[in-house]
């Protein structure tokens, strides 16, 4: 009878785990190589809180696809650093089991909160008395704040979007393959030089590179 | 040195020593007079001058070659491209993020090309207390002499300080503080402040576009891509190393690698030449000091916010400092960096965090290195085949009153040059001081070191040279007391923080070690 009573609690405790760490996101999107549904709700909703619309900078964070950016970055990070951002967006989705947002159901999982439960959810964390609480918020924040202002919108919102820059061709641009390439896919041969730079202040009034120049959010 | 084009045939040539990831095709087993590990600025600066000597070089370097195609115009995806652990390594102990590049050219790619000859009293100080006799300024100042012309080092021109670096230096003057343009190692700077990003101007003289190719042309070979792993023993001498051939960015590894050579030079930084040293059989430490000591030069940064727009994108990355407080402990700089960076430290969240990033086109950030010399600690090697390093460090209670005294003085100088208010980057306190009253709370013995946000990125001292061997890693030639054919090149020398940026005198070092190498070969 006890073995049985353990058993249906195990099997009640799997179930409920299961359902809180894993069911109930959207679909993964296809567009999305690294990051897993539940990552993508995490960053989505934890980015809406930390830049709200209204605020001083004219571009919230729904707007700039944080997720995407993560994602991207995912692809060139470190395996290790990669399962500690992974284990820290773990930890701020579920946190909420230990401390609690203010108002109903504070307990759910930190993307399943209203917009201003996650907003007291992050105060919480920032302004916590336990060093170990406001770093590991520092830790999202950085992520976040990475994302939100490499975005190009962000940064040509700020002025800081980058000039283009047409690089002098150089000897070692003779030299060095794109990343990846072999020798023989070297873009420049010798007549391509051109003279190198003579400290000319780059034109402030110029065009933004194409990377970063207008175009619909 | 003047840069004259060189013939399509010396270019070709020059390819022809070069290897990059995708010319591999077997396991690669090489000889060579001397094997250099790592391309950084002492490496690189060893690779050259051996070779111009006429020497056989191999010169080794795990990261790729960028092209400025392949730069990152942002610093979050920038950092994850060119740096260690994707540009997120910290310390334990005091938490202090510390960066190492990986790319041809090291450090020197994705720096702010800052070259400052320490004065004199620092190799002072190093002479008497490590027992250094031969490491003065005066007996360094023709390899600084050298390296400065090989690089072009030249103060900051006045065209391209732009507004951020222009009210560093009015701060200094209404204060009565000296101060002057950085001397850097670029030629034709034209103020796009993206020395962290990479230079797409192609001014910088990182040693991908400066040492190496010169190392090339003078018949080294650069051999890119390759891990070392190993050093191979053989008595009290080194044979020679082993690695393997590793993909860029994703680090999977393929070839074997084995470079047999007559003398072998680590210059691998201060953070992974003790973990190669030690994953080695802990080589070169019967002083037990390989992997210890381990100092910084601990930043501290201030935001100042003024009044109009003050067109940050513009002017070089770091372009005046003062060396005011040098001989208190403290060099301070004006500093750029690509905001995500900067944000970082930005405090708040939500509305209060937006309200700070809409003040960026009217936000200064000045920085100060500090010296730190009672804060210490350790590189260890990892269990397993990692070679990231374990590190740990303490920022010493009685260091904190000087990083509290840099923050103070820097608060000053943005209000002398009217700054409306300053984000002094500190926690349990006002995250916005409005005056220099406000400020002053910066001195408080309740600012403690934890409340600091401090930047670790220069780095010293874990194989420290000494003048004796059961006190240092290697002498003042950087030849290992213990191995006979082995020496390290790069700021792990440093016996301890010269108190300014170490890129300069990293090389000057390099130079006279690769010259004490072709008298001995």
């Amino acid at each position: 009878m006890l073995f049985a009573a353990f058993v249906v609690s195990l099997v009640v405790c799997f179930a409920l785990g299961a359902r809180r760490f894993l069911l109930g996101y959207p679909p993964a999107s296809e567009s999305r190589r690294h990051l897993a549904p539940r990552e993508v709700a995490l960053l989505g909703a934890a980015t809406d809180a930390m830049f709200p619309s209204g605020g001083a900078v004219p571009v919230a964070g729904s707007d700039v696809d944080t997720p995407g950016y993560v994602d991207v970055w995912f692809g060139l990070l470190h395996p290790g650093k990669r399962l500690q951002v992974r284990l820290l967006l773990v930890l701020f989705e579920h946190a909420t089991l230990f401390f609690w947002a203010p108002g109903p159901r504070g307990w759910r999982r930190f993307s399943s909160l209203s917009l201003q439960q996650r907003i007291e959810a992050l105060r919480g964390w920032y302004a916590s008395r336990s060093f170990v609480r406001r770093t590991v918020f520092t830790a999202l924040r950085s992520v976040l704040g990475i994302a939100y202002l490499g975005h190009p919108t962000t940064m040509r919102h700020l002025q800081v979007a980058p000039y283009v820059i047409a690089s002098p061709v150089l000897d070692a641009d003779l030299l060095y393959p794109p990343i990846g390439r072999s020798l023989d896919e070297i873009a420049y041969t010798a007549a391509d030089r051109t003279p190198a730079s003579d400290g000319t202040p780059i034109d402030l009034a110029g065009p933004v590179d194409p990377r970063y120049a207008e175009r619909p959010l | 040195m003047s840069v004259a084009l060189r013939s399509a045939e010396e270019l070709t040539a020059m390819r022809g020593r070069l290897r990059v990831f995708a010319e591999y095709d077997r396991d690669v087993h090489e000889t060579a007079e001397v094997v250099v590990i790592g391309s950084g600025p002492a490496g690189a600066v060893v690779a050259y001058e051996l070779a111009a000597a006429g020497r056989d070089v191999v010169l080794l370097e795990e990261g790729p070659p960028f092209t400025p195609g392949e730069y990152e115009l942002e610093g979050g995806l920038s950092m994850a491209k060119t740096m260690r652990e994707s540009g997120l390594r910290m310390t334990t102990g005091s938490i202090v993020p510390t960066m190492q590049a990986i790319c041809l050219g090291g450090g020197s790619l994705v720096n702010s090309a800052i070259c400052v000859r320490p004065p004199a009293w620092v190799f002072d100080a190093w002479s008497e207390l490590f027992e250094l006799r031969d490491t003065t300024r005066a007996s360094l100042e023709p390899h600084f002499d050298a390296v400065g012309e090989m690089l072009g080092i030249a103060p900051t021109p006045e065209e391209v300080q732009g507004p951020r670096n222009l009210l560093f230096r009015e701060a200094c003057g209404v204060l009565g503080y000296s101060s002057e343009p950085i001397e850097r190692n670029v030629r034709g700077c034209r103020g796009s402040g993206e020395c962290f990003t990479g230079c797409r101007s192609r001014a910088k003289q990182s040693m991908d576009i400066s040492y190496v190719p010169h190392a090339l042309e003078r018949g080294a070979r650069v051999l890119t891509s390759v891990q070392v792993q190993q050093l191979v023993p053989d008595g009290n001498r080194i044979r020679g190393v082993t690695g393997q051939v590793v993909a860029p960015f994703t680090g999977k590894r393929s070839h074997a690698v084995r470079i047999d050579a007559d003398i072998v030079v680590l210059a691998a930084g201060c953070m992974a030449t003790p973990v190669l040293l030690q994953k080695s059989g802990n080589l070169a430490n019967r002083s037990d000091q390989v992997g210890r000591n381990l100092q910084f030069h601990p930043g501290v940064a201030v935001a100042g916010v003024f009044p109009e727009p003050i067109d940050v994108q513009f002017g070089a990355t770091q372009g005046f400092q003062s060396l005011e407080f040098l001989e208190r402990g403290f060099k301070l700089e004006s500093l750029w960096a690509p905001p995500a960076v900067v944000a970082v430290r930005t405090p708040g969240f939500g509305h209060e965090l937006l309200e700070h990033f809409a003040d960026i086109p009217r936000t200064a950030t000045w920085d100060a290195i500090c010296s730190t010399h009672r804060s210490l600690g350790t590189v260890r090697a990892r269990r397993g085949r990692s070679l990231d390093p374990a590190l740990r460090w303490h920022l010493h209670p009685e260091d904190v009153p000087l990083l509290r005294t840099a923050l103070h003085t820097l608060a000053q100088m943005f209000f002398a040059a009217g700054a409306e208010q300053i984000l002094p980057g500190v926690a349990r306190m006002s995250p916005v001081l409005h005056s220099l009253e406000e400020a002053e709370a910066l001195l408080s013995e309740a600012v403690a070191g934890r409340d600091l946000v401090t930047g670790g990125n220069h780095v010293f001292s874990t194989t420290r040279m000494h003048g004796r061997p059961e006190s240092g890693v290697v002498d003042e030639l950087g030849r290992c007391h213990d191995l006979d054919n082995l020496y390290i090149a790069d700021t792990g020398i440093f016996p301890r923080c010269p108190s300014v940026n170490p890129m300069y005198t990293a090389m000057a070092l390099a130079r006279r070690q690769a010259h004490a190498i072709v008298d001995r070969l």
